[in-house]
C-alpha cells in the first residue's frame, strides 16, 4: 500500500521516516565532529558532509510535509491519556519544525559567514542573508540550541515509541516498521 | 604644395620616423583606485575569491611595439582579504602566506610580447621565497590619457608552498588558483 490507512503507515511514509532517520543521526555525528575538530582539511571536509546532509533533509522534509498533508495521518490507540495525545502532537510538530529550522539556521550560518559552497560539489548555495560575522555568531548560537532541543525530543519520540511497543503493547512502532506489511 | 615640405615639417617626419628606434614605450603609472588585484582559490570546488588590496604596477609600453617594455610588479601579501574571518586569520600563518616572513610578492617582465589582439608578459614570480617563471596574458584598452591593462592566469599553489602540511593535498582546497587583475594606468 502506498497510502497512510487509518491503522496503518504507507510505503513512502515509512520510507521518509526511516532514510530521514538515518540522516539526521548521521548528521548530528558529523555536526558534532565537524565543530570540534581542529582546524586541517578533515575539518572543512566534515562541514562540507554536514552541510550537504544538512541540505538534503531539508529537501526531503519539504516532499515529506507534502505527502503528509495530501495522506491521512494513521489515528493514535484509542486508549491513550490526552495528555499523551497532547505530548505525541507537540513532539512530532516540533521534530517538522526542527528538521526545517536546523538546515535554515546552518544555511543563515553558511549565508553570514560568507563561506562558498556548493551542495555536494553540484548546486552552489544563494545566500539568504548578506556576509555578516555577528550574525553567523548568533546563528551559531542559535543553531546549538536548537541541536540541544532536538536531541531532547529525539530521547522522547524514541523513548515514547519504545513504551508503547513494550509497555503499552499497542502497534504505534510496529506499523512504522520497514519489515512489517501494512 | 611645396610648403609641406618646409623644413619643420622635415624634422618633424624625420624625427617621427627615426622614435621608434630610440623609445621602448612610454611610462606608465598605477591609479590604484581603478585597479584590481583578485586571487580565486577554490574549496570543495567552490570558488573561494580573495584579493590583494595593496599593490602596485609600472609598466614601459607601446601597444604597437611591445618589444623592449617591462613590467613591474609588487603585492602586499599583507592585504590579502578572503572575506572570511576565520580564513583571514588561517592564511597569516607559516602554512599559507607566512605573513611574517614573506610580506611582500614581486613579479617582473622584460619580455613583453604580442600574441594575437592580446599581449603576454613573461617573467618571474617571487611568492613567499620562491621564484617561478610565470606567463601573463592581458588585453589592452588605450582610454584618451590613460590605459587600461586586463588579464587572468592560472598559478599552481603548491609551487610557491601555499599549503604546506596536510595542507599540500589539494582535494579539499584545489590545486589551482587563478589570478585576475584589472590596472588603470596613467602616463608618467
Amino acid at each position: 500500500m502506498l497510502r497512510n490507512a487509518f491503522d496503518s503507515w504507507g510505503a513512502p511514509a515509512k520510507l521518509f521516516h526511516w532514510v530521514m532517520a538515518a540522516l539526521i543521526l548521521a548528521q548530528i555525528a558529523l555536526g558534532l565532529m565537524a565543530a570540534n575538530w581542529r582546524v586541517s582539511p578533515a575539518k572543512l571536509e566534515l562541514f562540507f558532509w554536514h552541510k550537504s546532509t544538512g541540505m538534503l533533509i531539508l529537501a526531503l522534509v519539504a516532499l515529506r510535509l507534502l505527502w503528509r498533508v495530501a495522506n491521512s495521518t494513521p489515528e493514535l490507540p484509542s486508549g491513550m491519556a490526552a495528555w499523551e495525545r497532547a505530548a505525541a502532537r507537540l513532539s512530532h510538530f516540533l521534530l517538522y519544525a526542527l528538521m526545517i529550522a536546523l538546515p535554515v539556521t546552518g544555511w543563515i550560518i553558511n549565508s553570514a559567514s560568507n563561506v562558498p559552497f556548493r551542495i555536494f560539489w553540484l548546486i552552489p548555495l544563494p545566500a539568504i542573508v548578506a556576509p555578516d560575522q555577528p550574525t553567523a555568531d548568533l546563528f551559531e548560537l542559535v543553531h546549538g540550541g536548537l541541536f540541544t532541543l532536538l536531541a531532547l525530543v529525539l530521547v522522547a519520540h524514541i523513548g515514547a515509541a519504545l513504551r508503547h511497543h513494550y509497555v503499552k503493547r499497542d502497534t504505534v512502532l510496529a506499523r512504522m516498521l520497514p519489515w512489517r506489511r501494512s | 604644395m611645396r610648403k609641406i615640405l618646409s623644413p619643420l615639417w622635415l624634422c618633424g617626419l624625420l624625427l617621427a620616423g627615426t622614435a621608434p628606434l630610440f623609445a621602448e614605450g612610454a611610462d606608465w603609472k598605477m591609479d590604484p583606485a581603478g585597479s584590481k588585484l583578485e586571487f580565486i582559490a577554490t574549496f570543495e570546488k567552490a570558488p573561494a575569491p580573495g584579493v590583494f588590496k595593496e599593490f602596485d604596477a609600472r609598466l614601459r609600453f607601446d601597444a604597437d611595439k611591445p618589444a623592449g617594455g617591462s613590467l613591474d610588479v609588487t603585492i602586499k601579501v599583507t592585504s590579502a582579504d578572503m572575506n572570511i574571518p576565520d580564513v583571514n586569520k588561517e592564511i597569516r600563518g607559516k602554512d599559507w602566506f607566512d605573513y611574517a616572513a614573506f610580506p611582500q610578492a614581486e613579479f617582473h617582465s622584460a619580455d613583453l610580447r604580442r600574441d594575437g589582439k592580446r599581449y603576454v608578459a613573461r617573467g618571474m614570480l617571487a611568492l613567499k621565497g620562491v621564484k617561478q617563471p610565470v606567463e601573463v596574458p592581458f588585453t589592452w584598452t588605450a582610454a584618451g590619457d590613460g590605459a587600461v591593462m586586463e588579464g587572468e592566469f592560472t598559478v599552481k599553489r603548491g609551487a610557491f608552498g601555499i599549503g604546506l602540511g596536510e595542507w599540500k593535498a589539494t582535494d579539499t582546497i584545489g590545486a589551482d588558483v587563478k589570478v585576475k587583475f584589472k590596472v588603470k594606468l596613467r602616463k608618467g
